[in-house]
């Protein structure tokens, strides 16, 4: 059932967004259901909507309640949940936010590697709760941001306690909520992959959502789960980043187009991540990719999503492809 | 037998590689070329190895029966060593490749001109040693490009002595930044040097809501708030829905703990002081020593002090 409603809604994906602009303005029959209430609002201002600006000059607007408790999160493993954590995380906290990062995947933990904090990791919220240490002295500080901190929950070979559930997540929030250096801005919480018990206990706390997704069936069919059990849960803030795009692929029709994706799940876009080689070498240094000089496209993509997360903004367009001098492959996002 | 099959794999490996004509002529080519050589040879040691030996044998094959020589074997590695001196004379990249390989017409051709010279011995040594230094400097420039292999070997992850070490980065200002620019029309980005077209995002509220409804008539789901362990019952007045079991063998979570909520809930409220575990367990070694003591104190009421001092 859910796999005809996904493969119905977009009967022929590809063809739909890439071909030229036009598409957007006056939907075409096949999309009729979908798109019709679009239709006299574009048709009154075509373009005029376009926003794609991020302005640098200034530090974006803080939105909603502190903490923000957000939980990064997809069904499918490996489509770039801990990468966009620790990439979004660390752009928050040069933009000035203060952030804990709460890596939630209890069985495969590897947040701590992406962030290069691998060593310091000595206790984890598992520790705190048996009363082995203090919450402060789990939470592993950047020496890059000091503003950004990391918490593990368990030790990679431990189990993780369930008899209160998701509680001790809440008491784990709680506790920095009302901690003496204040308040962090964001709690981002990297979710395991799956719906089992980790999942539910990452989620636990969360008041919003952003669902990663990759261009492909599979992770679109999860990412689709998990969005309905988030919204079952009372999660209503979720919004989407789709990692690993490339452009080229997407122009010869083998790859569905942003645009395609947010046509079968509904969600808002923060991010449009292209699929880069820069993320395999920011995993090795341990220096996410938002840090790295000169920045990348994958890099500024994490940027602009951070910086939307914060003004609780989402895309109002995306970048198609490349302008008239035809060189490159790459092509997408936009603001 | 293994001649034929060795004749096999070169071939094999000729059509991977490109045929020494497009490599002497038009150099653009000849350096794309020996850059995947090189990628090959470090990549895998096995096949640079198999690939000379190969090489070798099917001379073998190549020569040894029309030629009918007693001494076979120095024949084919003359004829390995000719050609290799004949596509050294031609061009740089030539004498490198041929070092390399040899290709079976290059063979039969070379076979009128057997014959022994020292300069043919200081050429193949020479060629090595290009072959040695390009090797040493591939290999330097491809340890200290940042985010490489040697950053897991800087953290700990990887264990190797020979690996380079890298920089680390400087940041830049996140309020501003030069690479992001927006086009005069608002339709157009450029970004990293690049201008990109941009398109609007439809998706509109009713559409995130005929979404939501979709969603919620195809998942129901209760967030389930109790785990309890395989096997047990659900207990009164719980909502079966709200109910996961744990097996035992779980992966990375168990319902076994060892302490109550109340006392897990305070651990994590705890701001300062001694952790509570910490201090448990000093309290319970404390009162270990204090009884320690006494039965000490007992002791020595009923024993002279010489019996104590040696007793502990
Ligand atoms: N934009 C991207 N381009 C290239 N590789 C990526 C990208 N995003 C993620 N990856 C790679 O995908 C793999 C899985 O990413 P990860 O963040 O660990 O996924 P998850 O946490 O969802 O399991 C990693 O090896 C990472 O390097
Ligand atoms: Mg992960």
């Amino acid at each position: 059932m859910i796999s005809l409603q996904l493969l119905t809604s977009s009967p022929n994906p590809s063809s739909l967004h890439t071909s030229s602009p036009n598409v957007f303005i006056s939907p075409q029959p096949l999309n009729r259901k979908t798109l019709k209430p679009s239709k006299p609002y574009y048709k009154n201002k075509p373009y005029t909507t376009i926003q794609s600006v991020l302005q640098w000059n200034r530090k974006p607007q803080l939105a909603g309640e502190t903490p923000r408790v957000v939980v990064i999160t997809s069904g499918k493993g490996g489509v770039g949940k801990t990468t966009t954590t620790a990439n979004v995380g660390l752009s928050l906290a040069r933009l000035d936010f203060s952030v804990v990062a709460i890596d939630a995947d209890v069985g495969l933990r590897n947040l701590d590697l992406l962030l290069g904090l691998e060593n310091r990791v000595n206790y984890t919220a598992v520790e705190v709760l048996n009363g082995d240490c203090r919450l402060d002295q789990a939470l592993v500080r950047d020496k890059r941001w000091s503003n950004f901190e990391l918490l593990c929950i368990s030790k990679p070979r431990s189990k993780l306690p369930l008899g209160f559930g998701g509680k001790a997540l809440i008491w784990l929030v709680d506790a920095l909520k009302s901690r003496q250096e204040g308040c962090p801005d964001f709690i981002l919480i990297d979710c395991p992959a799956g719906i089992d018990a980790g999942f539910i206990t990452a989620i636990t706390p969360a008041n919003e959502a952003v669902i990663v997704t990759t261009p492909d069936i599979t992770s679109l069919r999860d990412a689709d789960r998990v969005t309905g059990l988030l919204e079952c849960d009372g999660i209503k803030d979720i919004k989407m980043i789709v990692n690993r795009v490339r452009t080229d692929l997407i122009r010869g029709e083998d790859m569905m187009s942003v645009l395609d994706i947010q046509e079968m799940l509904g969600l808002p876009l923060l991010g449009v991540i292209p699929e880069d080689a820069e993320v395999i070498r920011s995993t090795n240094r341990g220096y996410p990719l938002v840090l790295n000089k000169p920045p990348t496209l994958a890099g500024l993509a994490f940027e602009q999503a951070a910086w939307r997360l914060v003004e609780q903004d989402s895309m109002k367009a995306v970048m198609l492809e490349e302008e008239p001098k035809k060189r490159g492959f790459f092509s997408f996002f936009g603001g | 037998m293994r001649a034929s099959m060795a004749s096999i794999s070169t071939q094999q490996f000729q059509s991977v590689s490109l045929r020494p004509s497009t490599c002497i002529s038009k150099h653009g080519i000849c350096l794309n070329v020996l850059e995947f050589r090189s990628e090959l040879r470090l990549s895998s040691r096995y096949l640079k190895w198999s690939r000379r030996k190969t090489e070798r044998n099917f001379s073998v094959g190549a020569n040894s029966s029309p030629v009918n020589s007693d001494d076979d074997k120095r024949v084919e590695d003359e004829v390995v060593k000719m050609e290799r001196n004949i596509v050294d004379s031609e061009n740089p990249f030539g004498r490198l490749r041929g070092s390399i390989t040899s290709l079976p017409p290059v063979v039969f051709v070379m076979k009128r001109h057997i014959g022994t010279n020292f300069a043919v011995g200081m050429c193949i040594a020479i060629a090595f040693l290009i072959i040695a230094v390009r090797e040493y400097v591939a290999r330097k420039s491809r340890y200290n490009r940042p985010g490489s292999v040697a950053d897991l070997v800087k953290r700990g992850q990887l264990r190797s002595d020979r690996r380079g070490i890298s920089s680390p980065l400087k940041y830049d200002d996140p309020f501003n930044n030069p690479l992001v620019k927006v086009g005069k029309s608002n339709s157009t980005i450029e970004m990293c040097g690049k201008v990109y077209r941009l398109a609007p995002v439809t998706l509109t509220e009713e559409q995130q809501s005929i979404h939501q409804k979709r969603r919620s008539r195809a998942y129901q789901w209760k967030r389930p708030t109790m785990f309890i362990k395989e096997g047990d019952s659900i207990p009164q007045d719980v909502d079966p829905d709200t109910v996961r079991w744990i097996p035992a063998n779980h992966p990375f979570a168990t319902t076994v703990s060892d302490i109550d909520e109340d006392l897990a809930q305070n651990n994590v409220y705890q701001k300062h002081g001694v952790p509570f575990r910490i201090k448990a367990e000093h309290e319970a070694l404390q009162r270990k020593l204090e009884a320690l003591q006494s039965v000490l104190l007992e002791i020595q009421r009923l024993h002279t002090p010489v019996t104590i001092s040696s007793s502990i």
